[in-house]
């Protein structure tokens, strides 16, 4: 691939006590790429989102995005966090404000936006997500994949450069996940740069470009999804698969 | 034995602008505690040691003394301690500010670590600095959360405002004991004064029980 590098991962390292948590992690994440990482719970994937905001620290290796190294401090972290946006898996809409205000939060506070031009992005925002009508409710009223498609708006709203989804689909009724994943199907198709932890195996299929495969902090496979899926040159890959029902 | 209710009636204004006395105490008391509740909370939650101790220390001796001693430390020891003489009100005001802020810390205290710590990390990933997310989004659902608490303690901040009669501030128990101690009306004044207090308060508890039903339930 020729685009520019965005997410830089070199020899990623964290701990947590005495469980090791990233055991050594490398992967280059392109402009415009859609990586999916996928393994069992606990293999170090969400830890690494979560390592690449800064909302945990590395014990080792370094993570850049542009080319520039991620800074240890919290304040040099904040600048780095409003260029890239975080989606949860329990959404963490913020439940004292209604959704539109949900969505302008970012740009008021943040990049100290006008109520008015906030608001605006905001609109545009809704409208793309699907949920113009429920800009004045609030977050309780919402189902779940409302909920997310509202925090799926919320961090767009920073106009990020790369775009963080924590198994944004995992704390979702059946019914609604396929909603939240065609927007973010949309949104990788506008060539959003996107690093998704998930357990949806056919968004990771349809929408990756690439596919990550961790286990225990450490990378088992990585490639296109049609070989991790289709042609695994590794025995746990395959493994770990099948035990999700997945037969090629 | 005779009565003389209409003891009570002639008496009118000087009751009156005691009841007015009463509810600026407590309306002041409340505004500086809650202030300083969060300030204090704050500053217990603070990750420099100093300053949490430093907090912890103000909390837990404030909270701990019998609020009539504050009164009269206030009033007699205040002065001397610090070589500024106040009024009698606004060294009243300083003792129940200081003894309800500590209370209110607590309260707050409660509140925002009962936030889940998912709400701060969204805010952090949006870039909003640590006071930012305290003010945008920590604090706001806190306050929410302990409203039905602060409500319990404004009910008994407003029946305990009558301890600072000790020190001559002219509310409603000072004024009601001073017109009892003028006329030997003794029964009819202490009746009204309980009659008084308890028609203020009776709406307010009311009203208490009321915010408990409407944001006692947690999200």
């Amino acid at each position: 691939m020729n685009e520019a590098v965005v997410l830089d991962y070199r020899d990623v390292r964290k701990n947590f006590g005495s469980f090791v948590a990233l055991n050594g992690v490398s992967i280059r994440v392109h402009k415009g790429e859609v990586v999916c990482l996928i393994g069992p719970s606990g293999s170090g994937k969400s830890t690494l989102l979560r390592c690449t905001n800064g909302l945990e620290k590395l014990d080792g290796g370094e993570i850049s995005l542009d080319g520039v190294v991620l800074p240890r401090s919290e304040t040099g972290m904040r600048d780095v966090r409003r260029r890239m946006g975080m989606v949860f898996q329990s959404f963490e809409l913020f439940p004292h404000r209604t959704v539109i205000a949900n969505v302008m939060m970012g740009p008021v506070t943040v990049l100290r936006l006008s109520r008015d031009e906030a608001r605006q992005r905001a609109e545009v925002l809704l409208e793309k997500v699907g949920l113009s009508e429920k800009a004045e409710s609030h977050p309780a009223s919402l189902s779940g994949g409302q909920q997310q498609r509202v925090a799926i708006a919320r961090a767009l709203a920073m106009q990020p450069e790369v775009m963080l989804f924590d198994e944004p689909t995992s704390a979702l009724d059946p019914e609604t996940v396929g909603e939240v994943l065609n927007v973010m199907k949309r949104l990788a198709d506008e060539g959003m740069t996107m690093v998704v932890v998930t357990h949806e195996m056919s968004f990771a299929r349809r929408v990756a470009n690439r596919v990550v495969l961790f286990e225990r902090g450490a990378i088992v496979e990585e490639g296109p999804p049609a070989q991790i899926f289709d042609a695994p040159t590794v025995a746990r890959t395959r493994d770990f698969l099948g035990h999700l029902g997945w037969h090629g | 034995m005779s009565f003389d209710w209409g003891i009570i009636w002639q008496h009118r204004a000087e009751l009156a602008d005691g009841v007015a006395m009463t509810v600026l105490l407590a309306v002041a008391t409340m505004l500086i505690a809650i202030s300083g509740g969060i300030v204090l909370a704050l500053m217990r939650l603070s990750p420099l040691r100093p300053v949490s101790a430093a907090s912890a220390c103000f909390v837990e001796f404030f909270r701990n003394t019998p609020l009539i001693l504050l009164v009269y430390w206030a009033f007699y020891v205040m002065p001397v301690a610090i070589g500024v003489e106040f009024s009698a009100f606004a060294t009243g005001l300083a003792a129940l500010s200081l003894n309800v802020s500590a209370y209110n810390a607590e309260t707050f205290r409660a509140g925002i670590v009962s936030i889940r710590r998912g709400q701060s990390e969204a805010a952090l990933a949006l870039g909003m600095s640590r006071w930012q997310v305290m003010r945008e989004v920590v604090l706001p659902q806190a306050v929410r959360r302990v409203l039905p608490v602060l409500a319990s303690t404004w009910v008994s901040l407003f029946k305990d405002t009558s301890l600072v009669s000790v020190i001559g501030v002219s509310e409603l128990a000072y004024v009601s004991l001073q017109i009892r101690s003028q006329t030997f009306r003794i029964l009819e004044m202490l009746t009204a004064m309980a009659v008084i207090y308890w028609l203020l308060g009776y709406p307010q508890a009311k009203l208490v029980d009321w915010i408990h039903r409407r944001y006692g339930v947690s999200e």
